[in-house]
């Protein structure tokens, strides 16, 4: 799949070069959705999806001041 | 009078322009260059998002050698930006895989000013949508560029097609990589594919 998207934007940019404008955008153009497609494949976790549960956020300890202004 | 005065103000607000995207080709030139000089000199093999962060920032080039090679158009200028936000896309979401170092995550390769690659890659698709949005904001609308055609300017022709070459050159030597790196198949930091067998 990394091959055909190195290839497409290789074709894209020839053309571009030798001025085949529209077939350069329509490589263009699907090299881009090559790259979204592989994009999600390398990122997608069989495990955990595309969650990033090793990112971990709580509540620390509320500053006084914010206390105060509560209560 | 006034007409003159508007025609040299035009050429110049062109001559801005050209010189700006050709910066812009150039910087993005010279990361590539090192990217590949870091693979090649250093066996810092990249990883599949790595590579397409490579295939981003041709993408910009590829707007902006549309836009030297074909009369000036805002859907290049839309090609670079679409590619500019990939990018970005791209490279925070490998930051925040990489940002918390476990067994087989952890930042690849060599930081450069302490700075890893994808944390590199977020900084450069930053300031490449930055600087598009200054442009914008100061250099305005396209009437002097229709106006005005590369051709005007032979200095700025001449190195944006040498400049073009190369950025093509660069991808053509990718793709290679490439092909010899992953095969057919999925791309592995291991090594290179076809040359172990």
């Amino acid at each position: 799949m990394m091959v055909a998207v190195f290839a497409t934007m290789s074709l894209a940019l020839i053309c571009g070069w030798i001025g085949r404008r529209r077939l350069a955008i329509g490589l263009v153009v699907a090299c881009l959705f090559l790259t979204i497609g592989l994009f999600l494949f390398e990122v997608y976790s069989p495990e955990y999806g595309f969650r990033m549960p090793w990112l971990q956020t709580q509540v620390g300890n509320e500053p006084s001041t914010i206390r105060a202004i509560r209560s | 009078m006034t007409g003159t005065y508007e025609s040299s103000t035009q050429r110049l607000l062109a001559l801005l322009n050209y010189t700006y995207l050709l910066l812009v080709m150039l910087v993005v030139a010279g990361i590539l260059t090192a990217a590949m000089t870091l693979q090649y000199a250093n066996g810092e093999l990249p990883c599949p998002l790595c590579l397409l962060e490579r295939v981003a920032l041709l993408g910009v080039c590829f707007g902006i050698m549309l836009n030297f090679r074909n009369a000036f158009s805002y859907q290049n200028t839309g090609f670079s930006l679409v590619f500019a936000i990939i990018l970005l896309i791209v490279s925070v979401r490998q930051s925040l895989l990489d940002i918390y170092p476990r067994p087989g995550h952890e930042y690849i390769g060599s930081a450069i000013f302490g700075i890893h690659m994808p944390v590199w890659s977020i900084i450069i698709a930053l300031t490449l949508l930055t600087a598009y949005a200054i442009k914008l904001a100061v250099l305005g609308g396209d009437e002097y560029l229709r106006a005005a055609a590369i051709e005007e300017f032979p200095m700025i022709r001449s190195l944006a097609t040498i400049l073009s070459l190369y950025v093509i050159a660069l991808c053509v030597i990718n793709l290679v990589s490439v092909v010899l790196q992953c095969g057919l198949g999925e791309c592995h930091t291991f090594g290179y594919q076809l040359l172990q067998q």
